[in-house]
């Protein structure tokens, strides 16, 4: 998939967890120090990528990822 | 970048504005808490609330970032998780905020990753020349009207008052606040600094010296760090009036590894605690209640101008267990002049004891009370009042709890008060709580409490400084054999090696020789003088008594000859593989007391040294006492006097007195060692042999055991 699109996916659904509108976040934006997440927030953001790209993501390793950039490379690396 | 702590710490309890980093809505969680605190608190200054995500909290307008906030800000409350702590801290630094409290936890305590973000947070506050307090702590509180800043999550702001309280344990502070709130103490500082990972507790004992609303500092204390650091900054503050109590967590002797020496294994963590709070003149407190007991001692009285009291009781056996203990505690009760006597003669029952304690009996009413106290304050050999009451069915406690507070107001006199019993008097403390005159339920914690006050207004000026060097000294030769033996891959010095390093330090070393055949063994002897001691010589062979190596008191050749066959025959018996280097000849002494001295390493405060007296006082009764190194004279007395076989030198029972000051001598003369040498670990002089007093002692046997390489 490409970079760009898989970037506005991960970016919505972390808009939608977060009750936000998608332009309000950066590329590099941070979930809890620029987007203000929360510990049950984090665990939201991990279910509903896992759901939105139908995959299944080691959950420790998916909270370590901490930035919409990390999350985008995260993910592409299940995608392959 | 350069910091100056003491500019910082200023922006941390005299902000004129404060962001509050990581502030949200959820009212009970730490962020939100903390933030309604300092509002509640009626805090002297601005606050910005800074969240992602909310636009006001509290109906106060919040930032995104701190970097967006337009003006200046002081002080920084950091309360995000600990895995973006480093993005706020950096955005701080770049705003140019100098003082920051981090509350979160998930630092060095944690381990692992925790530890590398607390390093992270450290280099961050160095860039910027900001300093830190915490991570992992509860936060500040400042009572100063200047100021009014609860900078916590504790549940509620502390009276104000002159005690400052340090806490390593934010629950404990929580406890505290509580504990102090029900008896009306106050505080000027309430500090709890966590992980101590920037601003530790020897920068807040220095701020707090010039604190001018701080008269006695609390403290609470996990681990130390920095030992010599402490001791520093607990002198300069003890020396500036100001008293230090710590309550120290660790008393547990699992500190006391196993070592290859005496000194090692006496002196475990607990043990070098202890001495170093003496030396520096740390009051130690057993638990919070002692802590709090002495703190309000130091804190609502004057000094006293001596330890005579007098005391005032309406009950005779709570009379006699004040007197007791007062006596148990050095103190002395005063004796009243004839005009005192006459007075109280004048205005009390017949049946009242006159004489101190003064027992004005059980159904004395405000009035015999206030007779008893006036007489007592006008009386020039009183310097301090005791008073005692228990509640019978006519004793006006209120009343007289007012009547000591109205009393103790007009005077210069220190005043202590016991309530004993708890319902009934409960009125009568509340008001003496109140009106900042110390109570205690038992009178042995109040005639402690007062013992320990004017023990410290005897001692704070008068503690000597000066660390006494010896200029007979050859260090480089000391070192040059040190550093050499390390790297022979040795850990021990050999006897013959340890005798020729104590005496290239000065201290008195018995003629010795060394021999290597039987002849040479008997010649050596002789040159030396009978009665003689023989000792083995190995580089194996570190417990020579035990190996059979040592045989003493060998009157003539025959003797000897004897006693180097079975030297030879133990040893080889004990390690058949332990090569001797030869017999050591040594003289015998036959009138002296045994010592030991010795010397061991500690993490925390560097080189400790202990004394004690030798054979079953060391072993049995562990009769010894520690200092850290270097010691000044009056140390190396207090070393010696403090064990309790220290009359035994003193002469008692018809033994003679012994040469203490020789002593006195080698221990700072091994105090001069530890410190020039750091590679020697571990040292025992055991025995120092003690002769009678201006006879001198003699080293008799020795064992150093150096740093591995």
């Amino acid at each position: 998939m490409e970079t760009k699109k898989l970037q506005e996916r991960v970016k919505k659904v972390v808009a939608n967890v977060l009750k936000m509108d998608p332009e309000e976040i950066s590329d590099d934006a941070n979930f809890i120090f620029d987007l203000g997440a929360d510990s049950m927030q984090s665990l939201e953001l991990v279910a509903a990528f896992e759901e939105e790209f139908g995959i299944e993501l080691d959950e420790d390793k998916a909270l370590s990822v901490q930035t919409v950039a990390d999350a985008v490379n995260f993910i592409a690396s299940y995608l392959k | 970048m350069k910091k100056n702590i003491k500019v910082n710490l200023d922006k941390i309890f005299y902000p004129d504005s404060i962001a509050v980093v990581g502030a949200n809505k959820v009212v009970g969680t730490v962020p939100y808490d903390i933030l309604r605190n300092i509002l509640d608190a009626d805090f002297n200054g601005v606050v910005y609330p800074v969240s992602p995500r909310e636009r006001f909290i509290a109906g106060i307008k919040a930032y995104k970032y701190v970097s967006d906030i337009p003006d200046p800000v002081d002080l920084a409350i950091l309360v995000f998780p600990s895995s973006v702590t480093h993005l706020a801290l950096e955005q701080c630094g770049q705003k140019g905020i100098k003082g920051v409290i981090i509350i979160s936890a998930g630092f060095k305590e944690v381990g692992g990753e925790g530890i590398e973000r607390e390093k992270r947070v450290k280099e961050i506050a160095d860039k910027y020349g900001m300093s830190i307090i915490g991570p992992n702590c509860l936060g500040v509180i400042n009572t100063d009207a200047r100021s009014k800043i609860n900078a916590s999550f504790a549940r509620r702001m502390p009276e104000e008052g002159t005690i400052a309280f340090l806490s390593q344990s934010g629950a404990l502070c929580t406890a505290v606040l509580d504990y102090a709130y029900a008896k009306h103490i106050g505080f000027s500082k309430f500090i709890s600094f966590g992980n101590k990972a920037d601003v530790t507790e020897i920068d807040l004992l220095y701020y707090l010296k010039d604190d001018p609303k701080t008269k006695v500092i609390l403290m609470y204390l996990e681990e130390i760090t920095d030992g010599p650091g402490l001791m520093k900054a607990a002198r300069t503050v003890i020396r500036a009036g100001k008293p230090i109590l710590i309550l120290k967590a660790g008393r547990t002797p699992e500190g006391a590894l196993a070592a290859a020496s005496h000194t090692g294994s006496m002196a475990g963590n607990d043990e070098i605690c202890d001495a170093a709070f003496r030396q520096a003149g740390i009051i130690r407190c057993q638990n919070v209640e002692e802590m709090f007991n002495i703190a309000i001692a130091f804190a609502y009285q004057p000094m006293p101008k001596s330890n005579r009291i007098a005391i005032i009781t309406n009950a005779g056996g709570p009379g006699v267990l004040a007197t007791d203990a007062a006596i148990h505690e050095g103190l002395e009760l005063a004796k009243f002049s004839e005009e005192t006597l006459s007075m109280l003669k004048k205005n009390l029952p017949a049946t009242a004891n006159i004489k101190n304690p003064v027992d004005i009996i059980g159904d004395a009413r405000v009035d015999r009370y206030n007779v008893a106290l006036t007489a007592a304050f006008n009386e020039p050999s009183v310097d301090a009042v005791f008073t005692i009451l228990t509640p019978q069915s006519m004793t006006e406690i209120d009343l007289i709890a007012r009547e000591i507070a109205k009393v103790a107001h007009h005077s210069e006199k220190p005043i202590y008060a016991s309530f004993m019993g708890e319902a009934d008097v409960s009125q009568g403390i509340d008001v003496l709580q109140r009106n900042k005159i110390p109570h205690y339920f038992l009178p042995e914690s109040m005639c402690r409490a007062f013992a320990i006050v004017y023990q410290f207004s005897q001692t704070r000026h008068n503690v000597p400084t000066t660390i006494p060097t010896y200029e007979d000294i050859n260090a480089p030769y000391v070192e040059e054999m040190i550093t050499h033996t390390i790297s022979m891959g040795k850990q021990f010095l050999t006897e013959d090696e340890s005798i020729r390093l104590l005496k290239a330090y000065g201290f008195p070393v018995l003629k010795t020789a060394l021999a290597t055949t039987v002849d040479e063994a008997i010649q050596k002897a002789e040159d030396i003088g009978f009665p003689v001691v023989m000792k083995v010589v190995s580089d194996k062979i570190i417990h020579k008594s035990e190996a059979g190596g040592v045989i003493l008191n060998l009157q003539n050749k025959t003797e000897v000859t004897e006693a180097f066959h079975t030297i030879l025959e133990n040893v080889k018996k004990f390690n058949p593989t332990a090569s001797v280097k030869g017999i050591l000849i040594e003289k015998m002494i036959l009138d002296g007391e045994e010592v030991i001295l010795g010397l061991k390493r500690d993490k925390s405060f560097g080189p400790i040294l202990m004394f004690g007296l030798g054979g079953i006082y060391v072993e049995i009764f562990k009769d010894v006492s520690f200092r850290i190194a270097p010691l000044t004279e009056h140390d190396a007395k207090a070393m010696i006097e403090e064990t309790r076989a220290s009359a035994i030198l003193h002469g008692i029972r018809g033994r003679k007195p012994r040469d203490v000051e020789k002593i006195i001598e080698c221990l700072l003369r091994l105090s001069q060692l530890a410190v020039n040498h750091p590679s020697i670990e571990e040292m025992d002089i055991n025995p120092l042999i003690v002769q009678p007093k201006g006879m001198g002692a003699y080293v008799a046997d020795v064992r150093i055991i150096l740093k591995r390489e």
